[in-house]
């Protein structure tokens, strides 16, 4: 029985080229331009700013000064004409970040007078640009300013040392040129010694559970169509049962919610990496993604199913499963992460069943986490799940007594 | 066959059977009829098993429906009026997944496959998805699905709306080849002259009571004594609407039969005149005879030819 119901269903499916394209196609075309669209977001070689300088100092220290801001590869030097109020107006409306102005005398009152208030260095900030950017940009000039005064120091000391005191000096002032990579290595939580995460990484959970609650249109589309034709009527009339009925579309669809996963993953490990970004790799747990997959995809089938029972006609089902799918990966943290949602809404990111599954998956893919860590939210989809399916019955049998 | 007695079914308030009582024998080919919210589709419902029934005590293919509805419904098919059937499948992949959730296998469903297959004529067309299939063959495949168990028992709705004359003389021709097989057919139909053609019994349901059930011949029989019936030309629908409003007597059949009941020769003569008056020519006058939907609509009484 169950053997006909799976090879009914996967023909059906396989027919529907518009089902075919939502369940399979459209997910693993986000894949790949949200890894394309996404892919320096991680690279730590990445500028993150851009920035031009007006030198009106033009000392040797001014312009050592500006090779230090240029050595960095996470700011971008434009060579753009910001000398006059509207040209540094124009640059920064057109995409700078920030325009640093160093005064005439800046240098010279700073390493001659050190005691004395330096002459401000001044910031010409783009109108958009983040709080943390400006700091950031500010503790590099501070870093800047104090590489100067190091350096003026050295010199001002040197004649002064014995050749002893000389090397000493020399050994250790060398640590001060040293650069942020040489001093500090990151590690990843979940990565090997020298693994960062990727973009690939990232986008290809969240476009996974997305994916999966494509199966709402499909199956509803084609369980309201034997309703309304009757076939279900006739199953029912050659002693069919309801959970039979219900099991006959559970499984086929959680098995094209396995061949979507694995499809998905596919292209993140071996297309993705075609069109120049990081290939996705599978994290330590098999067993950790088969259980958050299974538990993602009972939900998606019971949201289906409960959707199917629950309208009456196919426009209703399509019209209500797009808006519920869009919702709850809103909400969920698909397509805004959670981390850039203000307080509140992180809480209400708590309720959705993306989020469990994208957090179940982060934890595979990004964190190098396993089966263990994964069964708050494996439990959670489960539950969800099964309790969608149980309404979803006695509603069905409860249509069912009125024919 | 089947044996119902003091049956009775309500949804809410209305009552959609009222202490129904009825037995159809075995081998019988019967039509059940009935107005519009008569009970008849509760009636076929609650013999599958589809519906429950609130008391009353039902005998399906010699024993009891309730305890023994897996058994009657491995015995019995119900093809619905609606084309319960997969469009983007083939005949064949139609026919074998309605087999296979009935868990048909091996010999025997070989055997049913081809009887089921000869039967309704699908050879032709077994590779063929079902939305390219004509409404015909569509219907035919319909009924097909019903024969996979080879049941004793089959219930048709309505098996030939909205297809041509050629697939419907089809249709009745192959129903009427169960009977040669012993099966029995209960048929509901809205086409009077199918159930005339068709049927061996009938039994007219409303307002949830049977009101009439016998063997068809007999009961034309006797209705045959005191009625004629008006064959005629250049007639409309609103005419004859208009003429039987004033005559209690006088029923329209279509737009081009009247039917006078309790008939006396001074009647004849008034709806002649009548006639004369609305320049309706006569085709044809035959006494003392008459025909199912006449039967039905004095019956029921709702003056339009609605089952």
């Amino acid at each position: 029985m169950f053997r006909a119901m799976l090879v009914k269903e996967f023909r059906l499916v396989g027919r529907d080229k518009q089902a075919l394209a939502a369940l399979f196609i459209m997910p693993a075309i986000f894949i790949l331009i949200m890894s394309m669209a996404l892919k320096d977001t991680f690279d730590s070689e990445r500028a993150l700013v851009d920035y031009a300088v007006i030198d009106l100092d033009e000392t040797a220290e001014s312009v050592a000064f500006g090779n230090f801001l240029a050595a960095d590869k996470g700011l971008h030097k434009y060579e753009s004409a910001a000398a006059t109020s509207s040209e540094r107006q124009s640059a920064l409306r057109e995409g700078l970040d920030f325009v640093v102005e160093i005064p005439a005398g800046f240098t010279e009152k700073l390493l001659n007078a050190p005691a004395e208030k330096p002459i401000s260095l001044k910031i010409y900030a783009a109108a958009d640009i983040k709080k943390e950017m400006l700091k950031l940009f500010q503790a590099k000039l501070l870093s800047g300013v104090q590489q100067l005064r190091l350096k003026d120091l050295k010199q001002e000391l040197s004649p002064l040392l014995s050749a002893a005191a000389l090397n000493l000096a020399a050994t250790k002032f060398a640590g001060f040129e040293m650069s942020v990579k040489e001093i500090v290595t990151v590690h990843f939580s979940g990565q090997l010694e020298g693994q960062r995460p990727t973009s690939t990484q990232q986008s290809v959970p969240s476009w996974i559970v997305f994916g999966l609650f494509f199966v709402i249109i499909p199956l509803s589309t084609i369980f309201i169509g034997e309703r309304q034709q009757n076939t279900l009527l006739r199953m029912r009339a050659m002693h069919v049962s309801t959970p039979v009925l219900l099991a006959g579309k559970i499984i086929p669809y959680m098995v094209i919610n396995q061949l979507q996963v694995w499809l998905m993953i596919g292209v993140g490990m071996f297309v993705v990496p075609l069109f120049g970004a990081d290939a996705l790799t599978l994290g330590r747990s098999l067993s950790g993604l088969f259980m958050v997959s299974f538990g993602l995809s009972l939900t998606a089938v019971g949201t289906a199913i409960l959707i199917a029972v629950s309208v009456k006609t196919v426009e209703q089902a399509t019209t209500i499963g797009g808006i519920i799918n869009i919702l709850l990966g809103a909400i969920g943290g698909i397509m805004v992460p959670k981390f850039y949602m203000p307080e509140v809404m992180q809480s209400l990111a708590r309720l959705s069943p993306m989020s469990w599954g994208l957090d179940g998956f982060l934890d595979i893919f990004l964190r190098g986490l396993g089966s263990v860590e994964v069964l708050p939210e494996f439990l959670k989809l489960v539950s969800l799940g099964g309790f969608l399916l149980l309404l979803a019955g006695i509603i069905f049998e409860r249509n069912l007594k009125t024919v | 066959m089947i044996s119902i007695k003091n049956l009775s079914k309500s949804y809410g308030k209305i009552k959609a059977l009222n202490q129904l009582d009825l037995e159809i024998a075995k081998g019988t080919i019967f039509g059940l009829l009935g107005p519009n919210g008569a009970g008849k589709t509760t009636l076929v419902s609650i013999l599958n098993g589809l519906l429950d029934f609130d008391i009353g005590e039902i005998e399906v293919l010699g024993v009891e429906l309730g305890a023994n509805l897996k058994s009657i419904r491995k015995r019995s098919a119900f093809i619905p009026q609606a084309l319960a059937l997969y469009d983007n499948l083939s005949v064949i992949e139609n026919l074998r997944f309605f087999a296979g959730i009935q868990n048909i296998s091996g010999t025997v469903l070989r055997h049913n496959l081809d009887y089921a297959i000869s039967v309704n004529r699908l050879e032709a067309i077994l590779e063929q998805r079902a939305q390219t299939l004509s409404g015909g063959q569509r219907r035919r495949l319909n009924i097909a699905i019903g024969l996979l168990n080879n049941p004793e028992l089959l219930y048709f709705d309505e098996p030939t709306v909205g297809i041509d004359p050629e697939s419907r003389n089809q249709i009745l021709e192959t129903i009427r080849s169960f009977k040669d097989d012993a099966k029995t057919v209960i048929y509901t139909s809205h086409y009077m002259p199918e159930i005339e053609k068709l049927c061996d019994e009938v039994a007219i349901i409303d307002h949830g009571r049977i009101i009439l059930k016998g063997r068809l011949a007999t009961l034309l029989q006797e209705e045959k004594s005191d009625s004629v019936v008006f064959e005629l030309l250049h007639s409309s629908r609103v005419q004859l609407d208009a003429i039987a409003s004033q005559n209690d007597d006088l029923q329209v059949v279509d737009a081009a039969t009247l039917l006078l009941v309790r008939q006396s020769s001074e009647k004849v003569g008034q709806l002649l005149a009548r006639l004369a008056s609305e320049e309706i020519a006569i085709r044809q006058l035959r006494y003392g005879t008459t025909n199912l939907e006449a039967l039905f609509l004095r019956l029921t009484a709702t003056g339009a030819a609605d089952v």
